[in-house]
């Protein structure tokens, strides 16, 4: 039967034991094996056995029937909050916001600002609480008010139902400045279900965040005196530009050095990413473009206050109403990260994996997020070619990268296998 | 499983179509083939990624074709709360805290049950496990115990490190333990004022938000592909979003959760130029996986023509890569 073979072939280049579990639809009667009890060690069940197709046997119904009803009872898991761990936020309407005033759990360490004796959650913080069964969300309705002040506190507004929360958070947020979208919540709670710290990126509702400068350059100087230098010796005559129209790049001629013939072939000006990086486009509040997303990995010593550097940079994009992003705007998006080149001592393909400046572009396609990282790299030691930005896509599926597509000197594209990121 | 009244309601937040009712997701994949995409967080298993809850999403197109079907009608959710919710009174506010309120207790009465049912297995198991064990080497420790003790206090202490007497400790607390199990003689009422009320957060906002059957949301927008959607649809085909695999759909014969995908289908307009090279790449990968690269789409209509709109002709071709 070809289902067996199905089950087993993997595309060419996956490893064995790479299998991505969310690619597919999962069979919920392996739920029940699932033990999270267990501490660190999660066992993720291997995919189900599927049929190719149904021949309308009662052992395909009855399994058939068994997998739905499995679905059903874990989605209809109810959200109880029992006495000792119930915790009541109330929801704001004007700033979209919700409030708590005894906390309980050791979310507070990543989530939340605490002002004027309450922690004061952000939209997609409220929502994933409530969604995990850990937060009560009340409405506040104004003809309650009075009765409340009688009552004790706990008692008052009406419960928020998880329909009301996807309203209120996301449908309700008004859209002055950078509101929360869905995609952007896909991701995040991806994120924070994969065990990451995520953040909102300072510059949310600015008109735009500024450039990253952190990381001036050292060698700004040698950098000048070496433009200085190379149009003394060489640059006194631009290359012609008719040539790049009709052609030939390299005219029939007298060279004296190779640097000569490749100066002509430099049609894409090579990128110095030691450079003061500047915005090419005019400041738009309708770009999308812009990060959205801080990420770090598990760390216990998280502290939100001063947090470290972040490992990833995140920038949420809806697939659909987005193109593919132009030069131009994605150097406006990177130049605003900070300068971070990669180790000397780490390989080629390493450092070129690393870039100078790195950002994880995040599409959300209909809930499939598939994530791509954009980064600044290129080498401009020795008079390389120029390198064209790199695209790499990459997916969290449980912490792991599927491939990453690289298009190196315009024509050599390489589908590569990278490790887990995480672990 | 519970009945399931139609039309159902979709909920539209920003522009996206999402289902929060457990039944109306069974009833929905059960009856219509309509699958969705899970997208929210399982409370009790909140950190994983493999396994997703409620709520469901649904593609344009299939919210579109349940609308059209007459099954189920749009929700603006943000406008319904923002009225149904701020526009209640206290005396409506009262009667569905007190709704929340019984359920809270019965869950919790459930709960409490089911610890009670399972400490009583617990300990059933131990007594089963300490009777073993006494019938062999146990009682003979214990009687040569039960000698010592008496003579001089430092032996006793040094068995007690043993972890000896602990053991008697243990059937202590068991036995005494035991007759304040049974509990669930009391009447069923009783119970329930007694217990610590659960709070609970439901699922959907029906109640407090009543049902309206009408909708004033125009149909969701969908794009060329959707001739293709509707005339797979209409054949009895499961479809998924397929950006996995590079496609518009997934194409499967029956419930996802069972099989697997027979076609990678892509819509287009009937004269859309499209690059050679997707064939090629689609093709390929769709024979990579065991899967037919399907291409779809409506042929135009002649002008004479006075077909419905339902009997156009979609046309599909599907692509294998032979590798000859």
């Amino acid at each position: 039967m070809a289902d067996i073979d199905e089950d087993t072939m993997e595309l060419p280049g996956a490893v064995n034991g790479d299998i991505d579990l969310s690619d597919e639809t999962q069979d919920f009667r392996f739920l029940n094996v699932l033990n999270f009890t267990g501490g660190t060690d999660v066992k993720i069940p291997k995919r189900g056995e599927k049929d190719f197709e149904p021949h309308k046997t009662s052992l395909q119904s009855s399994t058939l029937a068994a997998s739905r009803e499995a679905m059903h009872n874990a989605l209809s898991t109810p959200r109880v909050h029992k006495p000792k761990a119930h915790q009541i936020a109330v929801y704001d309407p004007h700033s979209n916001m919700a409030h708590i005033e005894h906390t309980k759990g050791s979310y507070t360490a990543s989530m939340g600002i605490h002002k004027a004796g309450k922690l004061w959650l952000l939209p997609e913080e409220a929502l994933h609480l409530l969604e995990r069964g850990d937060l009560d969300v009340r409405w506040t309705v104004h003809e309650d008010t009075h009765e409340v002040n009688d009552r004790t506190h706990e008692s008052g507004g009406i419960p928020m139902s998880l329909q009301g929360a996807y309203a209120a958070f996301i449908g309700m947020e008004r859209a002055e400045g950078r509101r929360l979208t869905l995609e952007m919540y896909t991701v995040y709670s991806a994120l924070k279900r994969g065990g990451y710290t995520v953040m909102r990126s300072e510059d949310w509702s600015d008109t735009r965040p500024p450039i990253d400068t952190s990381c001036a350059p050292k060698n700004g100087t040698s950098f000048l005196l070496n433009t200085w230098l190379g149009r003394l010796f060489f640059g006194s005559s631009p290359v012609p530009s008719e040539g790049y129209a009709v052609g030939p790049l390299v005219r029939p001629g007298l060279y004296r050095s190779y640097k000569d013939i490749y100066r002509l072939l430099n049609i894409v000006s090579t990128h110095n990413p030691t450079a003061p990086p500047s915005f090419s486009l005019p400041s738009d509040i309708e770009n999308p473009f812009r990060l959205t997303y801080n990420v770090w990995k598990p760390n216990s010593n998280f502290k939100k206050r001063a947090p470290p550097p972040p490992d990833f940079r995140i920038c949420v994009i809806d697939a659909r109403n987005t193109p593919v992003p132009t030069l131009s705007q994605l150097n406006d998006l990177i130049v605003t990260t900070p300068y971070d080149p990669p180790q000397k001592d780490k390989s080629l393909e390493q450092s070129m994996k690393h870039g100078h400046r790195n950002v994880v572009l995040a599409v959300v396609d209909q809930v499939n997020g598939a994530e791509r990282e954009a980064e600044d790299v290129d080498v401009d030691e020795d008079d390389e070619p120029p390198l064209l930005s790199v695209y790499i896509a990459r997916r969290y599926g449980e912490l792991r990268c599927n491939f990453r597509v690289t298009g190196i000197n315009l024509n050599r594209v390489t589908p590569i296998n990278l490790g887990p990121i995480h672990k | 499983m519970a009945d399931v009244t139609t039309p159902i309601p979709i909920s539209v937040v920003q522009g996206r179509y999402l289902l929060f009712d457990t039944p109306t997701i069974a009833y929905l994949r059960r009856e219509h083939n309509v699958c969705g995409v899970l997208i929210g967080t399982i409370p009790h298993v909140s950190q994983q990624n493999v396994f997703l809850g409620v709520p469901l999403e649904l593609m344009p197109e299939e919210a579109r074709v349940l609308v059209e079907k007459g099954v189920a009608y749009l929700v603006d959710d943000a406008l319904a709360h923002r009225e149904g919710i701020w526009g209640m009174s206290a005396e409506e506010q009262r009667v569905f805290k007190s709704i929340l309120a019984t359920q809270g207790r019965e869950l919790s009465l459930a709960g409490k049950r089911q610890a009670d049912k399972k400490r009583e297995e617990h300990f059933k198991r131990e007594r089963e496990k300490k009777g073993k064990a006494k019938d062999k080497p146990a009682s003979g420790d214990l009687l040569h115990l039960g000698v010592d003790e008496e003579p001089s206090s430092i032996a006793s202490a040094t068995e007690s490190s043993q972890g000896a007497p602990t053991e008697t400790d243990d059937d202590v607390s068991l036995f005494s333990g035991a007759p304040s199990t049974p509990v669930n003689a009391k009447p069923e009422l009783d119970l329930l004022k007694k217990v610590d009320q659960w709070h609970i957060t439901p699922m959907t906002s029906h109640p407090p938000l009543p049902m309206h059957a009408e909708s004033s949301l125009p149909l969701p927008a969908v794009g060329s592909s959707y001739p293709l959607f509707s005339h797979l649809y209409k054949k009895g085909y499961f479809m998924t979003p397929g950006l996995r695999f590079g496609c518009k759909y997934c194409v499967y014969p029956g419930d996802p959760l069972r099989y697997h995908s027979h076609f990678l289908a892509v819509g287009k307009d009937w004269d859309e130029e499209f690059n050679l090279l997707d064939l090629v790449g689609g093709g390929r990968l769709g024979t990579a996986v065991k899967k037919g690269y399907l291409v779809g789409g409506r042929e135009p209509q002649s002008e004479t023509s006075t077909q419905p709109d339902d009997a156009v002709d979609v046309r599909t071709f599907c692509i294998e890569w032979a590798g000859m």
